[in-house]
């Protein structure tokens, strides 16, 4: 006789891809949240057969399978130029460069920074949890003052390390018309999932560069309970990375 | 962007030829491989200035607007080579062209092509080294071009010697790296780069030549996940063993297309007793001096590797077993002289270096070489 | 009193133009008065009037370049102007500029303080039409029209050593027969030494034949 088990099935993205669930980040990761509003945007404006999906290399990469979507994994920081290679040789791609803090605002930041300057067409979505967490929880530019990790296990000085990198007003200082640049938090879905959604439509819009920064947890290496782990993401995190919009295609150049 | 967008819809954008019929024509090197890589219906360049490959760039930018390709001035050499990685992966013949340093940050993303075997063609005209040193010659990126970044060199390098190798290698570096999807290198110099010689230019299609089709790795017919598997890649393993088949697979894979790469080229080695042994421009001062001895009536031979990866050791080992002595002529200390030992190895045969990093080496600076090794004979 | 003549040798690169701009400025010499050859090359580090500064000097020349001591790090940061060859053109006697290729074609010309007010300065572009750029009718139209001020041409193709006398005459009828149509004077038309000395009874339309040194091949880097 076979045994009827109640399945409750999770209501997953329809461009997640069913065979590599559950994923594989660590309980309470940030990333799966971002990676779950990203697949709403992608269901909602119905592109999940044009998306090229480019992971970087840090907790990111666990990434390179979760989407039913074509994508290619590289190397630390290259996530950009690759994206970017894609897409100026195939414009009807929608390249998606998907990267942890260190790979945006640290190794990658010259791709970051230059890419926003020529407003390439490609969409790209940083989580920020303030630490590298796959190589163990050291010191990340976002890495808040105060902030033990184990590069700065004194907490990170303003003296020693300068301030924390602000990564969405450093790309909208820069960014030329047409282009979005937003924050979000994955404490606040329905805003991260419209803000992903508004990039992705930026690029298929063609209009210009489009990047959103995702504040995540990472209770892990915050060594946190869930408790003092939505603490830290809402009020220390909060506190000093904004979320919002800070440039909109339509905004029209003074 | 939108431009590019048009230029890529449109579908006969290679009617109009670039070169019609074949041409003799008075170029520069660099101009070459820009004018080859057009007849090779390369479809986008990516690349960053550097002396001595500028005019690679300034030609192809001034021509793939007439002819509607694509070009992107990245950042640096680094995204220059994960850009054409990105053009490879979206299915276009794409290409970047660089030196010395440009060349020490493209070897990142060529590891990266190597492990995913992405036929991606570079163009190599070295410049002086270690660090920024000059930017006119040297034979100093042998090192680096074959065996660059933290893998195994899967890679096919051709080092070519003139105008003429130029343009017919950088065509056939498009099909041998679609055809067998590794990396392929064209290895010049800043001599090549700026000299200015005949060359006959042509449409590969006139000469017989089909340019091997390209194919997208991502984003092929259908939708990933409803009509087929989606297409995901990595290079990224989790533990030894994995790590381990995947490599020997690479191994395997590439042990098979050496028979087929192969290449060099013989100068009157049948009987020599003196073998010079040289690549790339220094050939040209080989051949002469080969001559010249020959016209005397005596056994000095020329071996030229025209792939220094692989290197056509097997093709070597019965000429230097025969020679009495091998003179080992370069423009670097032994970087070609290490890669040859290695595939003749316990050939018994003396070897004398005659090394000048950064430096031309002339026929005459040949000759006498050759006549001193003679005079320790008699 | 010989009349000024200052004349700005324009051209694709590799045209031969710092060739053409060496003889003009010798021919110059020998027919008496002081004559200033200057490099203005921008772009080319390498193949200048550079390493060849002694040689000419010595020929009687003024000749405005860097000395390769002078030089530091060629092609990475050593493109500057000399700053004499700025004001070159408010030197005493002949004038010959050598401009580099680029881009902007004639444009570079803008960084030569006089040279559009200057009543006697030409600018004169050489052609060879073997070079892939300028190997047509067509292109070499395009190429003129990009040039933005062309006032004389000097019809150089060649072939290097291979060159024959049915090189150099299919090149001149492309180049006359752009040149015709816009109007613009064919100066003369230049062959080298080699080329001089297999074919000596050589010669086109009674056009004025320069016949060059082979200065340029020793100057390379």
């Amino acid at each position: 006789m076979k045994k009827e088990y109640i399945v409750d099935t999770p209501r997953m993205p329809v461009s997640w891809r069913e065979e590599t669930k559950a994923h594989k980040f660590c309980p309470g990761c940030g990333h799966g949240l971002i990676l779950k509003a990203l697949g709403q945007a992608i269901d909602e404006l119905g592109i999940q057969d044009r998306i090229v999906f480019v992971c970087d290399i840090g907790c990111c990469l666990l990434a390179w399978d979760l989407f039913n979507t074509d994508g290619v994994q590289t190397h630390h920081g290259r996530a950009v130029p690759v994206a970017t290679g894609v897409k100026r040789a195939n414009p009807d791609s929608i390249c998606i460069a998907y990267m942890g803090d260190g790979g945006g605002y640290a190794i990658g930041a010259q791709h970051l920074v230059n890419a926003t300057a020529r407003n390439e067409r490609i969409t790209v979505l940083l989580a920020n949890n303030t630490n590298y967490a796959m190589t163990g929880g050291q010191m990340a530019p976002t890495t808040l003052i105060g902030q033990k990790t184990e590069t700065c296990p004194y907490g990170r000085s303003i003296e020693q390390h300068g301030e924390p990198t602000r990564g969405p007003e450093m790309v909208a200082a820069i960014a030329g018309h047409g282009a979005y640049v937003a924050r979000g938090t994955v404490s606040q879905m329905n805003q991260l999932k419209k803000q992903i959604k508004t990039a992705l439509q930026t690029q298929l819009d063609g209009s210009g560069f489009s990047f959103v920064e995702a504040l995540a947890t990472c209770p892990t290496n915050w060594r946190t309970n869930a408790h003092e782990t939505w603490q830290f993401l809402n009020n220390n995190m909060g506190a000093y990375f904004q979320t919002g919009e800070f440039k909109k295609p339509e905004e029209q150049e003074v | 962007m939108k431009d590019l967008k048009e230029k890529n819809e449109t579908k006969d954008k290679y009617a109009v030829r670039p070169i019609v019929g074949e041409k003799r024509a008075f170029a520069t090197g660099n101009e070459v491989v820009a004018w080859a890589a057009l007849a090779a219906d390369a479809d986008i360049m990516y690349g960053y200035p550097i002396t001595p490959q500028n005019e690679i760039m300034h030609y192809w930018t001034r021509m793939s607007e007439k002819y509607g390709r694509g070009f992107l001035q990245t950042e640096d050499e680094t995204s220059a080579g994960f850009t054409t990685l990105g053009g490879v992966l979206a299915g276009r013949r794409s290409f970047t062209a660089t030196s010395g340093p440009g060349n020490m940050l493209m070897q990142e993303s060529m590891c990266m092509a190597e492990m995913m075997r992405l036929p991606t063609v570079m163009i190599v005209q070295q410049r002086g080294g270690p660090s920024t040193a000059t930017v006119i010659y040297s034979q100093q990126e042998v090192n680096l071009t074959c065996f660059g970044g933290n893998g195994e060199g899967f890679r096919i390098v051709y080092s070519t010697c003139s105008h003429q190798e130029l343009f017919d290698y950088t065509i056939n570096a498009f099909n041998v790296a679609w055809t067998h999807r590794f990396p392929v290198f064209v290895l010049g110099d800043g001599y090549q780069a700026k000299m200015r010689e005949p060359v006959t230019m042509y449409d590969p299609r006139d000469k017989g030549i089909t340019m091997v089709p390209t194919e997208p790795y991502v984003l092929k017919e259908g939708c990933a996940g409803v009509d087929r598997e989606p297409q995901q890649m990595r290079n990224t393993y989790n533990t030894e063993e994995e790590l381990n088949e995947v490599v020997e697979g690479l191994n395997a894979a590439y042990q098979a297309v050496i028979p087929q790469v192969v290449k060099h080229e013989e100068y009157a080695c049948e009987d020599a007793d003196y073998v010079i042994v040289a690549h790339g421009v220094v050939t040209r001062a080989a051949q002469a001096a080969v001559e010249y001895f020959r016209e005397k009536g005596l056994k000095v031979g020329h071996f030229r590797p025209v792939t220094l990866r692989p290197f056509p050791g097997e093709a070597f080992r019965p000429i230097a077993d025969r020679a009495k002595k091998i003179l080992v002529a370069e423009s670097a200390l032994g970087q070609m002289r290490r890669i040859m030992t290695d595939t003749i190895y316990g050939c018994s045969t003396p070897m004398v270096n005659f090394f000048k990093p950064g430096e031309g080496i002339s026929t005459e600076e040949i000759i006498v070489k050759v006549e001193e090794m003679m005079a320790e004979d008699k | 009193m010989h009349k000024r003549i200052a004349e700005a040798f324009v051209g694709e690169y590799a045209s031969g133009k710092s060739e053409n701009a060496i003889y003009r400025a010798l021919s110059l010499k020998k027919a008496g008065g002081k004559v200033t050859l200057v490099d203005f090359d921008i772009v080319e580090p390498c193949y200048t009037l550079r390493p060849l500064k002694q040689e000419l000097t010595e020929l009687g020349l003024n000749v405005l370049a860097w000395s390769t001591s002078e030089t530091f790090g060629l092609g990475e940061a050593g493109q500057t102007i000399l700053p004499q060859a700025r004001w070159a053109l408010r030197r005493e006697g002949h004038i010959i500029v050598d401009v580099g290729y680029g881009a902007d074609g004639a444009r570079a010309l803008n960084l030569l303080e006089g040279s559009a007010v200057d009543p006697d300065l030409r600018v004169v572009l050489v052609l060879n039409a073997r070079r892939p750029m300028t190997d047509s009718a067509m292109r070499i139209e395009e190429y003129i029209e990009s040039m933005g001020r062309v006032d004389g041409i000097i019809a150089n193709t060649h072939l290097a050593d291979e060159t024959t006398p049915q090189t150099v005459e299919d090149g001149y009828h492309i180049i006359k027969e752009v040149a015709k149509r816009r109007n613009i004077p064919i100066d003369a038309i230049s062959v080298s030494q080699q080329f001089n000395e297999k074919y000596p009874k050589f010669g086109l339309d009674d056009k004025e034949l320069r016949v060059l040194g082979a200065f340029m091949p020793r100057s390379f880097w």
